[in-house]
């Protein structure tokens, strides 16, 4: 078969070059955006990492960024003493500002105090510096420029920088984890902390446990932390979403009028090649093919083209900008690829009316 | 023509453009019968209909009345998808601006043409490459068809109108946009198609030159049809001249045609020198 819609294509190479182009930065627009998503969705995945399965937290709390929770001591002394927990690890948590370098910042402060329970040597290097030490974040670490062994100084509590973890997933607010003992001093309190973190026994149910710890304390809340999670990420769906699914449906139209615009062009330009053609007993199908496959070229091309363009933007990006936070999933490509299918067999559609409307008649006139 | 097979038959044929006072008869009530092997060429000032005529015996047009039958299948009964197929293996047509696919290479403007007929791969390939080398295009191949001259251009459009070996070729005006040389080596090209391969071919054209390969000359005025006879070569000046009103001569039981009695005396004069000598009779008489 000769390949009549590369060949057209082809043909015109300069406009072939630059619908590609659109093609792809429509891709590029939709993947970013959706990577950017995915990247900013990983908020709260500290809840997850931590080995407590529930998280108990004073009533009405609504998640860890906006909420204040307060609990007693006698409530963690009551939680640790139910049924199927191993152990309650008390957790200070506050939004905190410190200024490095002059440099007003604001960070997530943590502190947990493990006491007997024992920890791994990961949990135990990401979350639980000894006393004067500070772990902080990749991100942290390049908006602020401190590095492992600098020193910062916070409500007068003075730390240096015991070694700095990966990027976590919080990119607008990092969190820092500090030693128990030095978090009481920064924050100013004695007995009282913001969370009671539940590591349950083996094979006890969750379910049970949770009932047991509200069972008469109405003044107390249970979240699994998966749910503690999701409270925060539950502020970025519902702000990001709304955008995204606008800067998507925008990309996505930029898309399907650039390949249409082409295609079109491209068939009224041919219209006596086509009634010939339709002359020499080529059926209207046998044109729609051609007109389509044109069309899924310039859009895979495009695809290719904006999938690497993505990438090298994030990559370009996140130097510039530390909360330029990007997680492309194979979910996001091939939803971004079959909508560039859907880009092509709508663009496809524009100029079949054309091809319908030609007359092969045509072919003897000049 | 007796006893060769009748490929194109047209009957009543009319072709009204427009409605009420500005409806144009282009075509007026045509009848024509072309046969295998037969080279029939329409002539007629501008506007006549010569070429809305070829358009509706291509199947290309629908007449408004009368009938077009092509090797027996009446062709303005088929509806619309018999009619393309029928297109695809029985009508090849040659154009005055060619109408080549420009994106496409040589061989692959023949092959799209039997691709369309449902032939594929290597088949095609092969009796492409075959059909345009015949036309002296072996080396023209791979070219791009846009980048070739028009009396290229004119016989890859020949190759192509062959593709699918159609009983029946249509051409329009097809020496009109080349020089005298090219334009004759077309002529020459559509003679052998007629004479060698048997097809009837229909011309329409202002070529007073294609008359000499004709063996029909019709005159199309007003959308209506008369026959022009036919033109033959003076042996002895090479003039072109209508057989009807010239010198006729037989000799050898041949018949010659010359444009004056000065001529036929002279042929008559070298014939007789000939013999003597004892050469055999020169060439352009008819049986
Ligand atoms: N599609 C059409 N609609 C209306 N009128 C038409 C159409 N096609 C042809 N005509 C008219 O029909 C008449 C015959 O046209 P046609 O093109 O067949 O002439 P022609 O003999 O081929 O002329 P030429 O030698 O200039 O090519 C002309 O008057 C033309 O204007
Ligand atoms: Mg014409």
């Amino acid at each position: 078969m000769v390949p009549v819609a590369r060949r057209n294509l082809f043909a015109e190479k300069g406009r072939f070059a630059i619908s590609v182009a659109g093609v792809a930065l429509a891709v590029l627009l939709i993947l970013t955006v959706l990577a950017l998503y995915r990247g900013w969705s990983r908020a709260g995945e500290v809840f997850e990492q931590l080995p407590g399965e529930l998280w108990a937290v004073q009533q009405g709390t609504s998640d860890p960024f906006h909420s204040v929770s307060l609990i007693e001591p006698p409530d963690i002394e009551r939680v640790s003493g139910i049924d199927g927990v191993q152990a309650v690890v008390p957790v200070l948590s506050r939004q905190m500002n410190f200024a490095p370098g002059g440099d007003e910042q604001s960070v997530r402060l943590m502190a947990l105090d493990f006491g007997g329970f024992p920890a791994s040597p990961d949990i135990q290097e990401r979350f639980l510096p000894p006393q004067g030490q500070v772990v902080i974040d990749e991100t942290l670490s390049r908006k602020t420029g401190l590095d492992e062994g600098d020193s910062l100084n916070i409500s007068g509590v003075e730390l240096t920088v015991a070694h700095v973890g990966p990027r976590g997933g919080d990119v607008l607010s990092q969190f820092a984890f500090v030693n128990f003992e030095d978090a009481r001093a920064i924050f100013g309190v004695a007995g009282i902390v913001n969370y009671g973190m539940v590591v349950l026994d083996e094979g006890a149910q969750a379910g049970a446990v949770e009932a047991a710890i509200v069972d008469g304390h109405p003044d107390l809340q249970v979240y699994t932390g998966k749910e503690f999670a999701e409270s925060v990420r539950k502020e970025i769906d519902e702000s990001f979403i709304p955008v995204i699914a606008i800067l998507v449906a925008i990309g996505f139209v930029v898309g399907a009028a650039v390949v249409g615009l082409t295609i079109y062009t491209a068939t009224i330009e041919r219209t006596r090649e086509f009634g010939v053609m339709k002359a020499v007993g080529g059926s209207p199908g046998f044109l729609y093919r051609i007109v389509l496959s044109q069309s899924v070229m310039l859009t895979s091309a495009g695809f290719v083209v904006g999938v690497g363009g993505a990438l090298l933007v994030a990559r370009l990006a996140a130097r510039a900008v530390p909360e330029f936070a990007t997680d492309f999933q194979a979910r996001d490509l091939g939803a971004v690829l079959a909508a560039t299918l859907a880009m092509a067999v709508l663009a496809s559609f524009v100029p079949v009316r054309r091809i319908n409307s030609i007359d092969p008649a045509i072919v003897f006139r000049a | 023509m007796d006893g060769k097979q009748e490929i194109l038959r047209a009957t009543g044929v009319t072709k009204v453009f427009g409605e009420g006072e500005r409806a144009v008869r282009a075509v007026d009530g045509v009848d024509l019968a072309v046969h295998a092997g037969e080279l029939v060429l329409i002539m007629g000032p501008s506007g006549s209909g010569k070429t809305t005529l070829l358009t509706i015996i291509g199947g290309l047009l629908r007449p408004t009345s009368g009938s077009v039958f092509i090797d027996g299948t009446e062709i303005t009964a088929l509806g619309e998808k018999d009619l393309t197929a029928l297109r695809r293996r029985a009508v090849g047509f040659i154009f005055q601006s060619f109408n080549l696919w420009e994106s496409l290479s040589v061989v692959e403007n023949v092959e799209l043409a039997l691709n369309i007929a449902g032939r594929h791969g290597r088949f095609a390939r092969d009796r492409a490459r075959e059909l345009l080398t015949a036309r002296g295009l072996g080396h023209r191949l791979r070219f791009r068809a846009r980048d070739l001259s028009g009396g290229e251009k004119q016989r890859v459009s020949i190759a192509r109108a062959l593709a699918n070996d159609p009983e029946l070729i249509l051409a329009d005006e097809p020496t009109a946009n080349l020089d005298s040389k090219h334009g004759r080596e077309v002529m020459h090209l559509l003679r052998d198609i007629a004479r060698s391969d048997g097809r009837a071919v229909i011309v329409v054209s202002h070529d007073q030159r294609l008359r000499e390969v004709a063996d029909r000359t019709l005159w199309l005025e007003d959308g209506r049809i008369a026959d022009m006879g036919r033109v033959v070569r003076d042996p002895v000046c090479g003039m072109s001249i209508e057989a009807d009103s010239a010198v006729a001569l037989e000799h050898n039981g041949l018949v010659y045609h010359f444009c004056s009695r000065g001529c036929s005396w002279e042929f008559q004069a070298e014939q007789a020198k000939r013999v003597a000598a004892g050469h055999a009779v020169g060439q352009g008489g008819d049986r």
